[in-house]
């Protein structure tokens, strides 16, 4: 009877072992495991899809220097951390950049951990290891974009605000030549020395306006890159550009995006900026909120030939006073805003041939939206 | 001064623009209306003499296009010189292909102002000119019996006497008859002019 008992609990911790060992060789991770007791840290074990990482073979690995794997290209610094660091029996968790057997790079996420007997003293190493290429170069990707939208942003804005600028100083300068001019025309005659003031009144206020007028040619707006774009697939791609902002921002964002719409004509990267423009205006509008944060992308096709798209959110809203000034340029209500945002969205749309505007949501919040039809803008 | 007959108005929200404008143009005996918005210059009477409108684009409520659109839905026909402070080129064509004469980058000196404002006013006159002469075959046309007006329509398309005849299912010489009070009540002297009138008066296509 206690013979039979045993052989049952032995044959359940042989399942046990089984299941295990079946795991780690299913496993997509890369998993190796090193002695540790003997100096030159052989592997004494590597799971089928270590191979496929790395590229080795079993023979070339098993019995070998776990480091002489990494190829003669990775870095020292890292391997050297590595070694140290389980030397020391702590466990190691990190990325590096690996060379298959071919010399084909990948990035590793590669985690070594300790094992130890019963008296505390390490063993074994056991190591996993995730080939994370495809995710770094995506965030490489999204970094880029994220940049190249950004710069496109502030040079807007710098071109804007010296639109504007050029605008208000422009006023007074026709004013005072004309003032001149029309003076210079009814007493210049009588006096030639009046004459003479008016024509340096004139002179100074054109050498004003030529200030301007370069500065106007420095920072004229881009021409818009036209391309074919299908709206949802643009949306998509920013709304991944920001995906890190929603989570920290303790938000939600939806998209109710229709199908089948037709493709558009438009500048992407100017595009991605009004709609990069609103999701950051709705965080904001919502930065009071206990909850919920909660914004909603959609797209709907008003008509055949029109692509209407929407931003909500259920932020603080939009005081009357205020929605007659949103467009002005500087108007903004943020401490730390510039007032440029809004008034860029606009004319980047009305450049697109759609409209832009803003309506009171039934309950919380502010529904920005804009339309884009679908024909070509006719080239200027 | 010719100057005196023209009127030159300006419809710009800063009251120093309209005021320098104004001392710079009455300098050149012309005579001017200032504006701050476009309603008030929607709402004044607009007389059928030369004249020019110097526009400024943005403006509060009704902006400068917006207005050359009005304009145009009410037969206000005077030319219009934009004039603005922002050298939008994308804007000026547009302003261009609705018809207006100039787009002025603002500051603009008085020799441009004075070349715009006297193509405006030459515009204007040959405009005024048209409308007098339109208003002239209007009144005529008005006299034409329904008959007579029909036989008119056919004549200015180009149709003889005869397919006029088999198309109303009428004698020929009752077409003729028709025909000869159209010539008559229209003062038109040759066939052609006749047709010249039905393009003035809309009848036909201008291009044809």
């Amino acid at each position: 009877m206690l013979k039979k008992n045993a052989a049952n609990r032995q044959s359940r911790a042989d399942e046990q072992i089984h299941i295990r060992t079946k795991a780690m060789e299913a496993t997509a991770d890369g998993i190796f495991i090193i002695d540790a007791q003997k100096d030159n840290f052989p592997i004494t074990y590597i799971n089928p899809s270590f191979q496929t990482m790395t590229g080795y073979a079993k023979r070339e690995i098993l019995g070998h220097n776990y480091f002489s794997l990494y190829g003669p290209e990775a870095d020292p610094r890292i391997v050297a951390e590595i070694k140290h660091t389980i030397e020391l029996g702590k466990s190691f968790h990190g990325e590096m950049l690996n060379f298959q057997k071919d010399g084909r790079k990948y990035w590793n996420l590669l985690r070594i951990a300790p094992i130890r007997d019963a008296k505390g003293v390490v063993t074994h190493y056991v190591g996993i290891q995730t080939d994370i290429s495809l995710m770094r170069e995506r965030d490489l990707e999204i970094k880029e974009q994220r940049e190249a939208i950004l710069h496109v942003t502030r040079v807007g804005k710098m071109a804007e605000f010296v639109s504007s600028l050029a605008h208000e100083i422009s006023q007074p300068l026709t004013a005072i030549l004309a003032y001149a001019q029309a003076g210079q025309r009814m007493f210049g005659d009588r006096e030639p020395q009046i004459k003479e003031i008016f024509q340096y009144i004139i002179n100074d206020d054109q050498r004003a306006a030529e200030v301007i007028r370069r500065l106007r040619v420095l920072l004229r707006k881009s021409e818009p890159e036209i391309k074919a774009l299908d709206i949802n697939t643009l949306i998509n791609e920013t709304v991944m550009l920001i995906t890190t902002d929603v989570t920290v921002r303790n938000s939600v964002l939806k998209t109710e995006l229709s199908g089948g719409l037709p493709i558009i004509y438009g500048d992407r990267i100017q595009l991605q900026q009004v709609l990069l423009n609103l999701i950051s205006n709705s965080f904001d509008a919502m930065e009071g909120n206990i909850e919920p944060r909660e914004m909603c992308i959609r797209t709907i096709l008003k008509d055949p030939e029109t692509i209407l798209v929407e931003v909500s959110d259920s932020g603080c809203g939009i005081s009357d006073e205020n929605k007659g000034k949103l467009f002005l340029n500087f108007f903004t209500s943020k401490p730390d805003g510039l007032g440029m945002g809004l008034s860029i969205s606009r004319s980047i749309v009305e450049t697109h041939g759609g409209k832009f505007g803003v309506k009171d949501n039934k309950g919380r919040g502010v529904t920005f939206y804009f339309t884009i039809s679908i024909k070509v803008v006719e080239a200027i | 001064m010719s100057n005196a007959a023209a009127i030159i108005y300006a419809v710009d929200d800063d009251v120093s623009i309209g005021r320098s404008l104004s001392l710079l143009l009455k300098s050149h005996g012309y005579h001017v209306e200032t504006f701050t918005q476009a309603e008030e210059f929607l709402a004044i009477k607009h007389p059928q003499v030369a004249s020019c409108l110097l526009l400024d684009i943005r403006l509060p409520n009704i902006n400068g296009f917006a207005l050359q659109e009005i304009m145009a839905q009410r037969g206000i026909m005077t030319p219009i010189v934009f004039i603005t402070g922002h050298g939008d080129i994308p804007m000026s064509v547009k302003a261009m292909k609705a018809g207006a004469i100039d787009f002025l980058a603002k500051p603009f000196t008085e020799e441009t102002l004075l070349a715009a404002v006297t193509a405006a006013i030459t515009k204007s006159k040959v405009l005024n000119k048209e409308q007098t002469e339109v208003s002239r075959i209007k009144r005529r046309i008005a006299t034409l019996s329904p008959k007579e007006l029909e036989v008119f329509h056919f004549v200015a398309q180009g149709l003889m006497n005869k397919q006029i005849a088999s198309r109303r299912g009428t004698a020929l010489q009752t077409i003729k008859v028709h025909r000869g009070r159209v010539m008559q009540k229209m003062q038109a002297k040759t066939v052609t002019e006749l047709i010249g009138f039905a393009k003035m008066a809309g009848i036909v296509p201008r291009g044809n």
